[in-house]
């Protein structure tokens, strides 16, 4: 089949994918073996075959064509559960393209992203109806709300006349955009095609040799990447199955659950190796057979000391949402492995390192790291000048930096911007910024992010306070939650204006507030002082009590 | 213990541990955005103390709500007496 590619698609090792579409890959698997167990989720106690959850998804298929305009963006405010994996293979059996909504997000946050990505319809979890009640009556016109609990509603077809009247959908045609945290505090919307899952898919599903036999254990979110990419495209891609949990409830049973549903394999973010460690939770040793990370810099010594204490090999990659997920990956089987380093390309694609002129660097200079394949998406929604930016002469550019070894294998350094990574989340300061800029007592302030033992970083903003204005931390940190989500929500607001040593917040010739210098003064000031309530949460302590 | 006992026993727990106003039975960890990962094991830590019990792996995932939670508890206290 001839697809027609971006620039930035386009590679020297060209790919033939066996599958055009989602419908295409369920579909043949639900076919070869119908009986296969495909999802399994131990909270409801609710299992499915290939062949049970493909008849839900077109069923779902139908039912979203009854209810949503042809083609059209809808989003999906639900959490691990079938009820989201029914839409959302409906919605993409049909062509229409999904928007994975965090439940946690505030109200004005999913309000922005419903707006931006025109969703016309939003699915979503019965017990949000609170929260989402006010933006159902502000967009009531514009966008339908409607409360999805349970799979078992969809009414009874005949799937194969269901099946027979789907629309032909490309493997270029969008199945997801991915929200992610921008620059200018707005989250920017990543457009993915079929094409770009199926991809990733394949290049992970070969690089871990997963077969129908691999069972992964689902415990990041569905509304990321990471949980659609990694846990549900690579394992469907290969026919195995997947047992599904809800993110925050399933990090005390992580053992328990790899041992009780004989996960081989399972994708988390060094955040939640450090918590295992760090609450002194007991697995058997060797029951995994690996364990994918990245999301956020892996500490070499939290990964050896993981794999001393429970026997799995960490299997440390790189990627961005822009890459579907991953782009390189330490080699499968462990003894291949450079401990410390994210690994080599996938088939799937090509990366390079390049300097600030957009000129290749030899193996051991630091430079940008940029990715070109059929696993790069499409570009972001409505942004074009991002857009220009970061997908230019034929290669999408991470804005992460790092080095090639003269082995290939690639190392992450870290960021030039101030991209704060809380657990796996990314915040760009501006996000709070904005914000706090909002309070009528806040003159100006900036926001960085600072080391957490467990979550990796955490936030704290400056704050200078307008003459004569009194508010406290307390009662900023509580508007903050009145307009952001929890995981974006400072852990500490430090108001300069009752610091001895800082009159202003530091700023270059031309005005920009430097962060840099801020981690400096935190550092310096408030991480190095005797404050012992400071270094609780700093370091983490008060995580495990 | 009756339900409304433990209710009231666990409340005290779990609006200190996960720092809300008020847990009742409407909360559940969706709605909650203060019930995330880390909290939920506090509170599972907190509430073992609480009743001298202790919560198993197998179970920790399914208490995503005030009510489950509630009526694992009053179970798992019945079945200590009958014990």
């Amino acid at each position: 089949m001839t697809v027609s590619l971006l620039p930035h698609q386009q590679s020297e090792r060209p790919i033939e994918l066996p599958y055009s579409n989602f419908l295409d890959l369920l579909r043949t698997h639900a076919e070869i073996a119908p009986a296969r167990e495909f999802l399994i989720f131990p909270e409801s106690g609710r299992k499915y075959s290939y062949r049970q959850f493909f008849e839900i998804a077109v069923a779902a298929a139908d039912w979203l064509g009854n209810i949503a305009p042809k083609q059209s963006t809808i989003g999906v405010v639900l959490r691990n559960t079938p009820e989201f994996l029914a839409i959302y293979f409906g919605a993409v059996f049909r062509g229409m393209t999904v928007v994975p909504v965090n439940p946690d997000l505030a109200a004005p946050e999913i309000r922005f992203i419903v707006e931006n990505s025109e969703s016309t319809t939003v699915f979503y979890d019965p017990a949000l109806k609170a929260k989402l009640a006010g933006l159902e009556s502000d967009m009531f016109s514009a966008v339908r709300f409607l409360p999805f609990g349970d799979v078992a509603d969809l009414a009874k077809i005949d799937v194969a006349a269901v099946e027979a009247r789907l629309p032909q959908v490309e493997p270029t045609t969008p199945a997801a955009i991915i929200y992610t945290s921008g620059t200018t505090g707005y989250p920017k919307g990543v457009i993915l095609s079929h094409m770009n899952f199926l991809a990733d898919g394949k290049g992970m599903s070969e690089w871990f040799q997963f077969t129908s036999d691999t069972r992964s254990l689902c415990i990041l979110p569905l509304f990321h990447n990471n949980g659609l990419v990694v846990s549900l495209a690579t394992t469907l891609y290969m026919g195995g199955s997947i047992v599904m949990v809800d993110p925050k409830s399933s990090l005390r049973s992580f053992w328990a659950l790899v041992e009780r549903y004989n996960a081989t394999f399972t994708s988390v973010m060094p955040s939640i190796l450090a918590a295992i460690l760090a609450f002194g939770f007991e697995g058997r040793p060797g029951l995994l057979k690996g364990i994918i990370c990245g999301g956020q810099l892996l500490p070499l010594s939290l990964a050896e000391k993981f794999e001393a204490r429970f026997g799995v090999p960490i299997f440390e990659g790189f990627g961005s949402t822009e890459a579907s997920s991953y782009s390189c990956f330490n080699p499968h089987p462990a003894e291949k492995r450079k401990l410390g380093s994210v690994g080599k390309v996938l088939s799937v694609c090509e990366m390079k390192v390049v300097d600030d002129a957009d000129v290749e660097v030899p193996d051991g200079t630091e430079g940008e790291l940029c990715i070109r394949g059929i696993n790069v998406a499409i570009g972001y929604l409505k942004l074009p000048e991002l857009q220009k930016l970061r997908f230019r002469n034929g290669w999408y550019h991470s804005g992460d930096y790092g080095y090639r070894d003269s082995d290939g294998f690639y190392y992450f350094r870290g960021r030039k911007d101030d991209l704060i990574v809380k657990g796996g989340e990314k915040i760009y300061p501006a996000e709070v910024e904005n914000v706090l800029s909002l309070h009528p007592n806040v003159a100006e302030s900036a926001v960085i992010g600072v080391d957490d033992a467990i979550l990796g970083q955490e936030i704290c903003a400056f704050v200078k306070l307008k003459d004569n204005a009194a508010s406290t931390e307390k009662e900023l940190l509580s508007y903050c939650a009145e307009s952001l989500a929890r995981f974006k929500q400072p852990k500490r607001i430090v108001i300069i204006n009752r610091l001895d040593d800082m009159l202003d917040l530091p700023k270059g010739p031309t005005k920009k507030i430097l962060h840099r210098e801020l981690r400096d003064y935190y550092q310096r000031r408030i991480l190095n002082s005797e404050d012992p309530e400071g270094l609780k949460w700093v370091l983490g302590t008060q995580g495990p009590g | 213990m009756t339900i409304q006992e433990l209710y009231s026993a666990v409340s005290q727990v779990a609006e200190q541990v996960l720092q809300i106003p008020k847990f009742d039975d409407s909360t559940n960890m969706i709605s909650t955005p203060a019930w995330d990962s880390l909290k939920h094991v506090q509170l599972l830590s907190a509430i073992e103390r609480e009743f001298g019990i202790e919560i198993s792996g197998d179970d920790a995932f399914r208490l995503t709500s005030a009510d489950r939670l509630i009526q694992y508890l009053h179970e798992k206290l019945q079945a200590e007496v009958r014990e």
